[in-house]
């Protein structure tokens, strides 16, 4: 009953929704890059919506799978193969004992889930199965167990009811609207020219992408003078500049405290957008408030509400 | 007798949608830093479900909640409040209890600095040129010799002031400015867990091999992280810490990284 790995892809790892309490310890919260796909990938099975899944980057880890199960992936295109069969994302499928799943090429998005019906028999710390420094690789072999209660037949009939639902949560994470964000602390410091370059011009992510942060590629931003600040807290979403003029928006693998220029935090239901960006991606910066964030992420949360 | 506009310098603002910062004035000093850790204890005692951190730093107390769990608890318990209006809800009672505790406190006692009185934690530190690979540095940089660096090392009771960079990495000040160096401009690529260095001001320990740029002067045979659950914590914000000189064959018996 476990999942092997044949052949090792570049970031992999197992995420869940990350572990909270523990930052003024200077550990990270960790967690899904993209938390939409991956809860979408676990609604879709039944699963509890925050339980661990893959997180696979292109190129990624080959797959085995040593008895029956039933999987979803979510998020990113990579053109999953099942015994070289193409598949298709944010459907409930059944894998036989032995079959193998590949990723063929990026076409859409940064970051893939593959969620497994059933349970991870693997120990978690501190609350998650999160952790940032344990790749996944070769040979290893994921003990999960298959929970019986619901047959491959009846999961094909609920994905038909909530194929609405699915459409609007993927729809929204790969849409090219604005990237809305709240200004933070050291918004005011940035000369004005800068704000307003932030604001209208097109950013890239950059060469240096990776779990800890996106690096972005554009207008280069100035502050009214040079400043030094003291560290604090920052959380997921919070857009640094730093000395050299760079803007880098801190991800899920984040380190607690920072001491750049604290731009703004983007809002929590655009995250998922910025984490899926390729890098040829337009990405265009928009101002909300905090009341517009609040109401946007109680409607997406609604979506995940389980069917009854 | 301290006034209540001393409590006044608050600032509080919003980090996001999932975040709030309560601020003083931008600077590292003993009584900020114990400010901030008063009010994140006055905030733990409220149990509010949709806390998630609380994270101090310096001059800041970061708080990170859950939207969901928060609007929830606003509907049962306070009458639609924004997020800061509860923020500033809870800095008005806290200004008001800890301007009439300072009340009593300086009428009790006139001169005792509450400071002087709390535990302090005390690290043993090798500081043999083995461990102490940038002693060198020091010497030759502050024009100063390895015996009175250690001394000096060891004089201070440093506070920690917060902890970021790696788990259980706490920064802790102030170094005597006869002692502090600039980092390293480029990081060593592993410094070994327990590695005690000085950058700046500030003075640390590598709660693990990682990569790093502050200068290395000693290394501490106690774990000061482990991941077991039950000995989390040996080092947080507002500890105070002094570091003590051991001989290498000591180091040698109380090596917990064996």
């Amino acid at each position: 009953m476990a999942i092997k790995i044949i052949k090792n892809g570049i970031a992999d790892t197992i995420q869940d929704k990350g572990r909270y309490g523990y930052q003024h310890l200077g550990i990270q919260s960790n967690g899904y890059l993209d938390d939409q796909s991956a809860r979408l990938a676990n609604f879709i099975l039944g699963n509890p919506t925050h339980s661990p899944v893959f997180e696979i980057h292109f190129p990624a880890s080959h797959f085995c799978f040593t008895s029956n199960y039933i999987i979803c992936i979510s998020g990113a295109n990579f053109v999953p193969l099942l015994n070289e069969k193409s598949i298709t994302n944010n459907t409930a499928i059944e894998v036989k004992q032995n079959d193998f799943l590949q990723f063929l090429k990026p076409l859409e998005g940064r970051v893939a889930y593959i969620a497994i019906q059933g349970k991870i028999k693997e120990e978690s710390w501190l609350n998650s199965h999160s952790y940032f420094a344990k790749r996944i690789q070769k040979d290893a072999a994921f003990e999960w167990e298959a929970s019986a209660s619901k047959s491959y037949k009846s999961f094909k009939k609920d994905n038909l009811l909530t194929s609405e639902k699915i459409n609007e949560i993927q729809s929204h994470v790969f849409s090219t609207s604005p990237i809305q964000f709240i200004p933070g602390p050291a918004w005011k410091d940035l000369t004005e020219a800068s704000q307003k370059a932030f604001l209208s011009t097109e950013y890239h992510i950059g060469m240096q992408a990776n779990r800890m942060g996106y690096a972005l590629k554009g207008a280069v931003l100035e502050l009214n003078k040079p400043n030094q600040y003291l560290s604090a807290a920052v959380t997921r979403g919070t857009i640094q500049l730093l000395p050299n003029g760079e803007l880098i928006v801190l991800m899920a693998d984040h380190q607690t405290i920072g001491g750049y220029a604290n731009l703004g935090q983007i809002i929590l239901v655009d995250l998922p957008r910025l984490a899926q960006a390729s890098n040829q991606t337009s990405i265009h910066f928009m101002e909300t408030t905090i009341d517009t964030a609040h109401k946007l992420y109680q409607q997406i949360e609604k979506k995940f509400i389980h069917r009854s | 007798m301290k006034t209540n506009f001393e409590h006044s310098n608050w600032k509080l603002q919003i980090l996001g949608d999932h975040a709030l910062i309560f601020s003083l004035e931008e600077k590292m000093s003993v009584e900020i830093i114990e400010k901030i850790i008063a009010l994140k204890k006055s905030i733990q005692a409220y149990h509010f479900n949709f806390i998630k951190e609380l994270i101090p730093s310096y001059h800041t107390l970061t708080l990170i909640y859950d939207i969901d769990l928060f609007y929830q608890n606003n509907i049962t318990v306070k009458d639609n409040q924004s997020i800061i209006q509860l923020g500033n809800s809870i800095l008005n009672a806290f200004e008001t209890l800890t301007s009439s505790i300072d009340t009593i406190y300086t009428t009790d006692n006139n001169n005792n600095n509450s400071s002087q009185v709390k535990n302090v934690i005390r690290i043993p530190v090798c500081y043999d040129v083995t461990f102490g690979i940038d002693l060198e540095n020091i010497v030759r940089n502050n024009k100063i010799s390895i015996e009175e660096i250690i001394k000096i090392h060891c004089e201070e009771t440093y506070l920690v002031y917060c902890l970021g960079f790696l788990p259980g990495f706490a920064y802790m000040g102030k170094v005597n400015p006869s002692i502090q160096i600039a980092r390293h401009p480029s990081p060593r690529k592993e410094v070994l867990a327990g590695s005690v260095g000085i950058a700046g001001m500030q003075t640390g320990i590598y709660p693990m091999n990682a990569p790093g740029g502050w200068q290395i002067i000693g290394r501490t045979p106690i774990k000061i992280f482990d991941k077991d659950p039950a000995k989390l914590g040996k080092l947080a914000a507002g500890h105070r810490i002094q570091f003590y000189p051991i001989a290498f064959n000591e180091f040698e018996k109380l090596n917990e990284y064996k």
